[in-house]
């Protein structure tokens, strides 16, 4: 291990005096991990403090392995710049199983102040991936509505990490992917051996796709059916009217039947999105738009009605 | 082009994302997961949405240093959580749609 790092303050990370108690750090770190665990909190920057946390509190928790890292803070902590571990400190002990779960600046300090221990911070003793597969990667897919209707298989692109010669590095990679029929908002895809490749002759990691559905312009989503606004002048909503109406599959004619309501639901079966057996409903829901100008013509066109109507819009606060 | 696949089974699971079959079961038996199909434990198979959720809880587990019936309620609130803003999000939208801007009365 060469090089310099930079120092890492556990004591400091968790908020503790360096001469804490053992229930003093667990009890700080419960409290920190709650906060940042990226399971919870989705914010960005969580999860590197989580891991800074968590990597710090391996350390620490053990009595053995804090004794260790104190008589480094002694030596390392005095210097403004960098660290690098004493000489005659025997780091790097331990085989490196290489499975990375932590990574970067953080990782790289532990490993050359420690070494990869085996029941280190790295592997959990549940999580016992083997060591040569590939990493799996999960990725947000947005997808089109149209694209959900048609066949076409979707170009995306996506970055993964690939262990060469003991370093991790990204590499950018494409594929085509068929988005299979019936998928829905959230749901998940996963494409075998796509995801970051194995070491030697170990099987790759797969590759997940998260779906989010892109907010169409026109229609909204509900499960599988699909919602459009369909805005009508006032009298087409009273006299009933024809008309076009589009559908993510085309253009289709549609009745507006005699005193329609704002705000009420049409359905019109099978215009919606398809599902694994069949295919959703498109909701049409009127809202009755008034002209923003009346020249005279309409304004004593309505004014006669007015003059004619019982109508009573507020009956319901009468009672 | 490569095999689009829907489901995991218990055995590729544990091979592939490193988890170990007591877990899964712990997962299982707190109503954390629900595996699709299969009545015995051999032949379970599990949605990928449950997976998501099944590694998340193992993470929760271990990282948290909290039990099981812990665990199964922050996944639960986790998930309410998510169909709520999704839900939110989706009935901001039709409201947008259908309401104009306010006018201020002066």
């Amino acid at each position: 291990m060469e090089g310099v790092m930079e120092f890492k303050d556990y004591y400091k990370l968790l908020g503790v005096a360096p001469d804490a108690d053992a229930k003093t750090i667990k009890t700080a770190y419960r409290k920190l991990a709650r906060k940042y665990h990226p399971d919870v909190n989705p914010e960005e920057g969580a999860e590197e403090k989580f891991k800074e946390v968590a990597g710090a509190y391996e350390v620490l928790k053990n009595a053995e392995r804090r004794a260790e890292y104190d008589e480094l803070r002694r030596y390392g902590g005095q210097r403004d710049k960098g660290f690098e571990p004493p000489p005659g400190w025997q780091g790097g002990r331990g085989k490196s199983s290489g499975s990375a779960q932590f990574e970067g600046d953080f990782a790289d300090f532990f490993k050359s102040a420690f070494g990869n221990r085996s029941g280190g911070f790295q592997g959990y003793s549940d999580f016992k991936q083997d060591a040569a597969r590939g990493q799996d990667v999960e990725i947000e897919m947005p997808v089109f509505l149209e694209e959900i209707m048609s066949d076409v298989a979707k170009p995306i692109e996506y970055r993964m990490p690939v262990f060469e010669n003991g370093r991790v590095t990204e590499v950018k990679k494409s594929l085509k992917v068929k988005i299979p029929k019936g998928v829905s908002d959230g749901e998940r895809i996963r494409l075998k051996g796509q995801g970051a490749p194995g070491q030697g002759d170990a099987p790759n990691g797969d590759l997940y796709l998260h779906i989010r559905l892109i907010p169409h312009p026109m229609f909204d989503v509900e499960g599988h059916n699909l919602l459009i606004t369909l805005p009508v002048a006032p009298w087409e909503a009273a006299l009933g009217a024809k008309v076009t109406l589009p559908t993510l599959t085309g253009k289709i004619s549609l009745s507006v039947p005699p005193n329609s309501q704002s705000g009420q639901k049409l359905r019109i079966k099978g215009k919606g999105l398809p599902m694994k057996n069949g295919t959703g409903d498109l909701y049409v829901i009127f809202k009755i738009v008034i002209p923003k100008n009346t020249n005279k013509e309409s304004k004593a066109l309505w004014q006669s009605l007015s003059d004619i109507s019982a109508f009573d819009p507020r009956s319901e606060w009468e009672k | 082009m490569s095999d689009i696949v829907l489901g995991i089974s218990l055995q590729e699971l544990c091979v592939q994302e490193g988890i170990t079959e007591t877990m899964v079961i712990e997962v299982v038996e707190h109503g954390i997961a629900e595996p699709l199909a299969g009545n015995d434990i051999n032949d379970w198979i599990f949605e990928l949405n449950s997976v998501h959720w099944m590694k998340k809880a193992i993470r929760l587990y271990h990282d948290l240093d909290i039990d099981w019936v812990s665990i199964a309620i922050v996944i639960d609130l986790l998930q309410q959580k998510d169909v709520l803003l999704r839900e939110n999000e989706r009935l901001k939208n039709q409201l947008d749609r259908f309401v104009n801007h306010v006018n201020d009365r002066h």
